[in-house]
């Protein structure tokens, strides 16, 4: 029997809970009768309340905290977090306390660029269930992806302590900094992953997509000669320039009703794209010569990248060139810092900043009392921030394949939200795919 | 035992309840082994890895994250039923997580105060481990849980042996590795002592104190570690050491009690003072 | 007294790193104390400069600080955490690798001993005093830990006099300091000027010849008596070390143990800083399919709350009980073993442990001076083999619901040359090792009667006919059946205990006519629990009267119903001299015990086989201890006698 066909009739489309994503997520499609597709993206995440969790707590309590939002990007939160108390308390760190940072970033974007390009991602264009299956038939490319995540888990591990909730991240810089020799191990392995992620480049650029066109508006942060990672100013595709603690001057959180997570928007409500894609149409000019070789050696141009939500895993490997190179880099020049941690005072006021999570801006904001101890705090994810951009593309892909058996249009809904490479562990504060028809 | 594809292969499933997925994924980081545990386990249910779903039955089913929410209390149980051995992972399954400073605060007020609109989110009052609802055949300990125990569990499912997760301080591995004390030498708060190991004493390691991710072992003797660190600091500054990610495991539940009534006393601040502060990073 | 030999050489200060080159020669590593991140550790020292110059330690119970700043000795800062024994006695360290192939066969290969080269820089006399004791622990009795030997032989030592004394220290109450006066192969003692070298062994000698100084002065050799003596007089005698053994020994009951236990966090830290304590345990490490097998040593504490456990329960389940363990070994049951304290007085327990208890405090507490020292004669080690082997399981046959018996036909005919009570480490790759009492010695197979209480053994029992399996042994003491020739002997037992009698019972059948009359007394739950049910009733018809009770009665059974002592409370063997093997658990044979007793069998003449937890069965674990004896070495039988107090006694 052919199920479109009794969709049609019962205006219902429903995909149980999304998988090979991080988290719980629903997604919800009503059509009316003119065809008109309606997209919910429910996130049934258990609310976890790191905003009331922090309250009360030191800094320093803070960065263990907010690591726990998402064990795939505690990097991030801890990033976000520090430079948000560090600019309160007006830190000035040793410059090599600031590269040390930028390489356990880069440990993160590997891990978790490989983990969704290989391990969540590929499997999709490839027609498999999970890259365990794909390992099957593509044992050579899974055990590729396992050495590159290796390393990005190693790196992180090195500088933070352990790869998953690292321990070294202070307010002033590091409890602890490697010694030169600790990195050497790094050197051989970064040099063969930046010869496999190059390769992978022009691997993934050759995939086959669905067609998919879009104008989505990107934002991002934009570095005066950096990549963004954990600096340079919060910039959008039209024109939107603010200072990274500045966020709220142009976006706002609610919640929708159907969904545990918050929701943001531009104040103008147009929805936007963070990530991958983003920070690669804002800052192309900013990637490390070797990335920026691999992009031009596939012939696909940024505007290419940037219209078609598909070819999101494209600017994911371009990036994880970018950052397996940097990495290299900064091993080869390491340096230990000389002041470890730099001694700090607490002050009243408001700190708040944004990095750029390997899935998209990241923005912190902490009321801080005199003493240090946070009075509030709003956390906005990126996941959430996208959420608006990935419901509006649904609504437009969607109506091309709801006539398709259940099971493929389900995987091709899958496919575009996996695209996003959604982390609904830290939206919550995300998906069944459910269909009504009107 | 045999080779990697003889006999039928145990059915696990690898679930979530309240937590960040770090446990989970910890289970991919096994990078080195992930492929021959796929070839010897028969991964039916792992939302985060696999499209392909199951409801079960199991024969080991890992159970990352808290019980938090009324959907989360039926789910453990339906579960549990359908499986032979359920193992939970991690801080939040074993002893309730860092969700579980809810359990001294006023819930409702707290989901009001995260979301505006509080009630269409669907919570318990409290977050608890998975023992508290249903039998837990084994447990890794840890926030996140450490490679090497879940390649042990893994690897003695396999063979059929009891797996070796010592009870013992992280004062041990700490001392085996060569490092020297943080709290002796360097007057450092560490919770080591305490704590079961498992981590390979990381945060000693990288001039912390440890702060108990592991949870409290057999017989912690929280007074007399409390005294002692409590000559030179403030009480609740030793009490919040443990409002971490095993406050609610019962010998550091009165010390995390005392600390979370302090944070709920924290003032909020004045309007006045924020605004002043607000514009920040154009450093 | 130190006293500088004519050939005392003076080495400037600023020719230090010519001794450095001289220790490097053939390749020696030189390890010293060096600061890291601000903490005195041991590490590689590469020139002078990587000693810690300037630096001087502040010690108290529970706290260490390091100060810089005082001038330019390198030896002025004290003992650190870390003790020579990571060196000698590494936190881990491979002994063996085992592989079972796809055939079944299985392999054990223990790890060859690859000693590093290393020239130890700055030892003190208290841890030479500790390398003593290890050599004769782990190197001094009959079984060797060979790795331990092979890094001492390779080590060269190079000692430090103490020109400054630690808070903690007490080497002069346990008589292994200040003074450096064995033990090393050169000795320094610091100056302000530059260092003076002299030799404690031949290969010292060599070196000291080559020692770019000059002859040292007597003023020289002057100052150097005098700085080690003002250190003797700064740390006093802090511990009253006469007599302590016995002292101790009394206080078994004392309330300071509770009292310790409150503050004590039993987090082992005394002991992992502790250079003689020598606990290990031994983990097995598989790949996932259990075919390679690491079995590696891992420093352990009597501290931990599994050290003492086994199937049934915990020997040791209080804090107290593990504290006093600890403490009586170090100060008491160490003499019974070894000869000498287990202590050295080097303090670390004191600075190191994180709640500040004081060893120095307790002991005055616990057991004050009063009786003269009355030192224990040290025992001989028993003299048993031990090797590995792979036997193949010829058949297994049930005996009762939950045991089996299993025949084994080991590769190596030492292992059926075993006797009577003694046992056999089993090896299975993937597994713990698991120590089991040989229930019979044939001519050419050994049977193991095994009862499944876990995975381990549960998996033992179910392994095919054919099977190879690894066999340590035979290990521990056996029933001393030459005392009771000509002897009324009296066997006494329950459930799983006959298992290790029966080779005993064999012996005895196998010459009926040397022994008198003979008593098999058994106990089971059911009738069914009994092992070797037909045998039981051969042995009957052989000249041995058996006795049987159960708990509890099944249906066609018209013996008798309640405990096995009962079988006992009618006879009198005060008649003629009467000697008795008991096994079961602890409180059977305690009442047992008590019941002989009072009809004749005095404590001397009873034996009893003790349960404890067995790791390694070669008594270089710690694990089994028991006051003064290692339980799988000096054991498993003993003498109601020899064990004394300690027989029945909870906690120890």
């Amino acid at each position: 029997m052919h199920e479109g066909a009794v969709l049609a009739e019962e205006h219902e489309f429903s995909v149980g809970q999304l998988t090979r994503v991080e988290g719980e997520g629903r997604l919800h499609l009503t059509v009316d009768r003119s065809g008109k597709v309606d997209a919910q993206l429910r996130i049934f995440e258990a609310p976890r309340y790191f905003e009331r969790i922090v309250v009360g707590r030191h800094p320093d309590e803070v960065l263990d905290i907010v690591a726990r939002i998402c064990g795939i990007c505690p990097v991030a939160y801890q990033m976000s977090a520090v430079h948000a108390f560090e600019s309160l308390f007006e830190v000035q760190v040793d410059p090599a306390v600031r590269v040390l940072r930028r390489l356990l970033y880069c440990g993160e974007w590997i891990e978790s660029h490989a983990l969704h390009i290989f391990m969540l991602h590929a499997p999709d264009f490839l027609g498999y269930a999970s890259a365990l299956e794909m390992a099957a038939d593509h044992r050579e490319l899974v055990e590729r992806a396992l050495r590159i995540k290796k390393l990005g888990n190693r790196i992180v591990a090195i500088v933070g302590g352990r790869a998953i909730h690292p321990v070294s991240p202070r307010v002033g810089g590091f409890s602890r900094s490697p010694r030169a020799s600790e990195l050497e191990e790094l050197r051989a392995p970064l040099a063969a992953a930046l010869d496999e992620a190059v390769a992978s480049v022009a691997l993934v650029a050759g995939l086959e997509t669905p067609p998919s066109d879009r104008d989505a508006r990107l934002v991002a942060l934009r570095h005066p000669s950096e990549y963004p990672m954990n600096d340079g100013r919060i910039v959008s595709s039209d024109g939107i320039d603010l200072a990274p603690g500045a966020w709220r001057d142009a976006f706002h959180e609610d919640q929708v009703p159907w969904s545990h997570a918050l929701q943001a928007h531009a104040a103008d409500g147009v929805p936007y794209l963070l990530g991958p894609t983003a920070r690669l149409a804002l800052s192309s000019d900013r990637l490390h010569p070797t990335a920026a070789a691999a992009l031009a050696a596939t012939g696909l141009s940024v505007e290419e990248i940037r219209r078609n939500v598909f070819r999101s895993i494209v600017a994911r490997a371009v990036e994880l060139v970018h950052a397996l190179a940097e990495a290299q880099d900064i091993v080869a020049g390491y340096r230990r810092p000389e002041v470890t941690l730099t001694p700090w005072q607490p002050r009243a006021g408001v700190a708040a900043w944004a990095t750029e999570a390997p899935r998209g801006l990241l923005f912190h904001r902490y009321e801080v009392d005199e003493g240090g101890h946070v009075t509030a705090a709003q956390i906005v994810p990126p996941t959430s921030q996208n959420q608006a951009a990935i419901e509006h593309d649904l609504e437009l892909f969607a109506p091309a394949v709801l006539d398709l058996p259940h099971a493929e249009a389900t995987l091709r809904l899958e496919q575009l939200i996996r695209s996003y490479d959604p982390c609904i562990s830290c939206a919550t504060h995300f998906l069944k795919v459910r269909i009504d028809r009107e | 035992m045999g080779g990697p594809t003889t006999g039928r292969r145990p059915r696990v499933g690898v679930v979530k309840l309240a937590s960040c997925d770090g446990c989970q994924l910890t289970l991919l980081d096994l990078e080195d082994e992930l492929l021959a545990i796929g070839e010897r386990f028969d991964l039916v249910e792992f939302p985060e890895a696999t499209s392909r779903r199951s409801l079960g039955p199991f024969d080991v089913l890992l159970v990352e994250g808290s019980v938090s929410t009324p959907e989360q209390v039926e789910q453990i149980t339906e579960l549990r039923e359908k499986t032979r051995l359920l193992a939970t992972i991690g801080a939040c399954a074993t002893a309730g997580g860092i969700q579980a400073m809810r359990n001294w605060a006023d819930e409702p007020e707290w989901r009001a105060s995260v979301y505006p609109s509080p009630d269409v989110i669907e919570s318990l009052p409290t977050s608890k481990p998975v023992a508290d609802y249903v039998t837990v055949d084994a447990e890794l300990r840890g926030c996140p849980i450490d490679p090497h125990q879940l390649l042990e569990l893994l690897t003695a499912l396999r063979v059929g042996r009891r797996p070796q997760l010592p009870d013992e301080a992280v004062c041990l591995e700490c001392k085996r590795q060569g490092r020297v004390c943080v709290l002796v030498a360097g007057a450092t708060a560490c919770l080591g002592p305490l704590t079961q190991t498992g981590c390979g004493a990381l945060c000693p390691g990288y001039a912390r104190g440890c702060y108990a991710c592991f949870g409290p072992r057999e017989e912690a003797n929280v007074d007399s570690l409390s005294r002692w660190i409590g000559d030179d600091r403030p009480a609740a500054a030793v009490d919040r050491l443990f409002a971490g990610f095993t406050a609610w495991s019962a010998p550091f539940r009165p010390s995390a009690a005392r600390a979370a009534e302090g944070f709920a006393g924290t003032k909020p601040l004045e309007t006045a003072a924020g605004a002043a502060h607000e514009e920040h990073g154009d450093a | 007294m130190v006293t500088a030999a004519p050939e005392a050489i003076f080495l400037p200060r600023e020719r230090l790193d010519a001794l450095l080159d001289l220790l490097r020669e053939g390749g020696r590593t030189v390890i010293g104390p060096t600061v890291q991140d601000g903490n005195l550790v041991l590490d590689e020292i590469g020139t002078a400069a990587d000693l810690p110059a300037g630096w001087r330690d502040e010690q108290e119970p529970g706290r260490y600080r390091l100060t810089d700043g005082h001038g330019d000795r390198v030896f002025d800062v004290v003992n650190g955490q870390l003790s020579w024994k990571r060196y000698t006695y590494p936190a881990r360290q491979e002994v063996g690798r085992m592989e079972r192939q796809a055939d079944g066969s299985v392999s054990f290969a223990a790890t060859p001993p690859d000693p590093p080269r290393l020239a130890f820089l700055g030892v003190r006399a208290c841890e030479l005093a500790a390398l003593g004791i290890h050599d004769r622990v782990l190197a001094g009795g009959t079984f060797v830990d060979e790795d331990y030997r092979a890094r001492r032989e390779a080590a060269l030592v190079v000692a430090v006099q103490c020109t400054r004394a630690g808070r903690g220290c007490f080497c002069t109450s346990m008589g292994t300091g200040p003074e450096v006066r064995s033990g090393h192969d050169l000795v320094l003692t610091e100056l302000d000027e530059g260092f003076l070298v002299e030799a404690g062994t031949p290969a010292g000698e060599r070196l000291l010849a080559r020692v770019p100084g000059r002859k040292a002065t007597a003023w020289e050799a002057g100052a150097a008596t005098a700085a080690v003596a003002t250190v003797r007089a700064e740390i006093g005698d802090p511990v009253a070390a006469d007599g302590l053994r016995d002292r101790l020994m009394d206080k078994l009951d004392s309330p300071r143990w509770a009292e310790i236990a409150d503050r004590c966090l039993a987090c082992a830290n005394c002991t992992m800083v502790c250079p003689t304590c020598f606990c290990t345990t031994t983990t097995v490490s598989s790949d996932l399919d259990g075919r390679v097998n690491t079995t590696e040593r891992t420093w352990d504490s009597c501290f931990t709350v599994g050290f003492a456990k086994v199937a049934g329960g915990n020997f040791r389940p209080k804090r107290e009980d593990r504290y006093r363990q600890w403490l009586t070994h170090k100060f008491a049951t160490w003499v019974d073993q070894f000869g000498t304290y287990g202590c050295v007085g080097c303090g670390r327990c004191v600075t190191w442990c994180p709640v500040g208890i004081d060893v120095r405090a307790e002991l005055a507490a616990i057991a004050p001076p009063a009786s003269p020292p009355e030192r224990a004669p040290s025992r001989p080690a028993a003299a048993t083999p031990g090797r590995f082997d792979v036997a193949r399981l010829i058949a297994s046959s049930p005996e009762t619901s939950d045991t089996t018996s299993l025949r084994l036909a080991p590769g190596d005919p030492a292992l059926l040359a075993g006797l009577p009570g003694q046992f056999v480490m089993v090896e299975r790759p993937g597994f713990p090792s698991l120590p089991i009492s040989v229930s019979r010695f044939g001519t050419d197979e050994l049977v193991l009667t095994v009862r499944a209480v876990g995975p381990a053994t549960t998996g033992l029992i179910a392994e095919a006919p054919g099977a190879e399996i690894g066999l340590r042994g035979p290990l521990g003491r056996p029933w001393p059946i030459d005392r009771a020739l000509g002897r009324d002997l009296v066997i006494v037992t329950g459930g799983i205990g006959l298992a290790p009698l029966r080779p005993a019972i064999d012996a005895v059948l196998a010459d009926r006519e040397r022994f008198g009359d003979v008593l098999l007394a058994y106990g089971a739950r059911t009738p069914s629990d009994r092992l070797f049910r037909d045998e039981l009733e051969r042995w009957s018809r052989s000249g041995i009267e058996v006795a049987q009770i159960v708990d509890r009665a099944e249906a066609g059974w018209s013996g008798r119903v309640g405990v096995v002592s009962q079988l006992l409370e009618t006879r009198d063997f005060g008649k003629r001299p009467t000697i008795a093997f008991v096994c079961g658990p602890e409180r059977m044979m305690q009442a047992t015990v008590g019941v002989l007793r009072d009809h004749g069998v005095p404590a001397e003449r009873c034996w009893v086989s003790m349960e404890r937890h067995m790791q390694c069965g070669i008594g270089l674990c710690g694990h089994c201890q028991m006051g003064p004896y290692f339980v799988c070495r000096d054991g498993p039988v003993f003498s109601v006698a020899e064990l004394g107090e300690l027989f029945g006694r909870e906690g120890i």
